[in-house]
């Protein structure tokens, strides 16, 4: 039986309708249809599935999605702004070769983006404390880090979102 | 198609009340209830969330002090009072899971899990914590000393709701806490927590903890009475190493053998006093 659960999602108010197991990641990946959250583990280690729930990010592998009635969530696809570009994390995710398979990359990118909405300056060391949630097979983390970093930087000048 | 029921109550007589539904679970960040049930390990017929329930989180730094048990370790290792005068429980919220799961994970939830291992209980019982509980019916307190009967298990009873955890202090002395782990995000191999008073250069109150090193989280009575009226010197730590690793029952598991335990238990329990020592005099 389904339950109705109304909430916020990249700035848009929803009104889904979901079974009282499902969490909030089955919520944004099938009604929704914002395939960008991913499940790698399901248990809250990988950090694929990272959104930010009011304002704070979290693994939506392990939030049931009726507790999201009411709240406001952001996911990947909600941070380039109406214009459908990408935000100045994102890009720099892309132009620092942050991205191989990409799989863990949302999650990254939640993360980064909630740690540079807290910490505008970070050094190597918060950033990749900031990532103990987030597991990548591919890149070894290096040039994660690096992006993180230019994106600092980018940030800290000013720069405005452009379009992809 | 399961027939669970999640209910979210906006006051804590709703809360307590659908506690009493047969099969209910309190759910607060859900970091372990939600891997617990999708490992099978857990099967509640109704999830009774208690994010809605006002009165159930924030740090009161009071005296006493006061952590609801909502409170998220988030803002735990946000809280300035906490920090300054409860070093330890700082320490242990710190490098607590990720980010993801400080943001969701609570206080109450890691005592009520009660895992040996938990980080957040050597802290909480160098600095004597006592924890509120409520029924629909009836109130009372538990000593976090008498809170851990063995491995996920505690004196909780069914229907009750833990409401906060109360600290002893700001007493004048510094506590500490170090663990060990194979990665950044893992379950402690050992964890150890320790207390200090010092006068005159002599130790006047001393109280030790530790975690993964035995069934529960537990106090290390005679590295306590070791220390007591001594100076914390060479001579006395090395009978704190000797002490330590004696009284701790660990076991061998997939991150570690017993030996190795008691010998790390023997070398954190010397720097967790020796920097609880240093944030006593500061």
């Amino acid at each position: 039986m389904k339950v109705r659960c109304e909430l916020k999602v990249n700035g848009e108010q929803v009104i889904v309708h979901v079974a009282a197991t499902a969490r909030l990641i089955d919520l944004l990946r099938e009604p929704l249809g914002l395939l960008g959250t991913k499940e790698g583990c399901g248990n809250g280690e990988c950090g694929a599935c990272t959104v930010l729930v009011d304002g704070r990010a979290i693994n939506a592998c392990l939030y049931p999605a009726l507790e999201a009635a009411g709240r406001s969530v952001v996911t990947v696809e909600g941070l380039g702004g109406n214009k459908g570009g990408l935000s100045v994390v994102q890009r720099a995710f892309v132009e620092g070769g942050g991205v191989q398979c990409g799989f863990c990359t949302p999650g990254m990118i939640m993360s980064a983006t909630a740690l540079l909405e807290r910490e505008p300056d970070p050094s190597e060391a918060r950033i990749r404390s900031a990532l103990t949630g987030n597991l990548c097979r591919c890149t070894g983390y290096t040039q994660i880090v690096e992006s993180i970093r230019s994106a600092a930087t980018e940030l800290a000048q000013g720069e405005e979102e452009r379009d992809a | 198609m399961s027939e669970l029921e999640y209910h979210r109550p906006g006051n804590m007589e709703d809360a307590l009340r659908l506690a009493e539904l047969e099969g209910a679970s309190f759910i607060a960040g859900g970091t372990d209830l939600m891997v617990q049930m999708r490992a099978g390990k857990r099967a509640p017929a109704a999830l009774i969330s208690l994010r809605g329930v006002p009165g159930l989180d924030g740090v009161d730094a009071g005296p006493p002090v006061r952590i609801g048990a909502l409170t998220r370790v988030a803002d735990i290792v946000e809280s300035a009072h906490i920090e300054r005068h409860f070093g330890a429980l700082h320490d242990g919220a710190r490098p607590f899971g990720s980010v993801q799961i400080r943001n969701a994970a609570t206080l109450g939830g890691n005592l009520v899990n009660a895992s040996p291992a938990a980080d957040l209980a050597p802290p909480l019982l160098v600095h004597d914590a006592v924890v509120q509980l409520r029924t629909a019916n009836e109130e009372r307190s538990v000593p976090l000393a008498e809170w851990f009967v063995g491995p996920g298990q505690t004196v909780l009873r069914p229907a009750e709701l833990v409401l906060d955890v109360t600290l002893r202090g700001p007493c004048g002395g510094g506590s500490a806490f170090l663990r060990k782990t194979r990665v950044s995000m893992d379950i402690a191999i050992v964890s150890v927590a320790a207390y200090v008073r010092l006068e005159a250069g002599r130790c006047v109150e001393a109280r030790v903890a530790v975690g993964a090193a035995a069934p529960t989280p537990m106090r290390l009575p005679a590295v306590e009475a070791a220390l007591l009226d001594r100076p914390l010197d060479e001579a006395t730590f090395a009978e704190v190493r000797r002490l330590a690793a004696e009284e701790v029952r660990p076991i061998d598991d997939l991150r570690a053998s017993a030996d190795y335990r008691r010998h790390l238990v023997s070398v954190f329990a010397v720097r967790a006093l020796r920097a609880a020592c240093e944030r006593s005099e500061a």
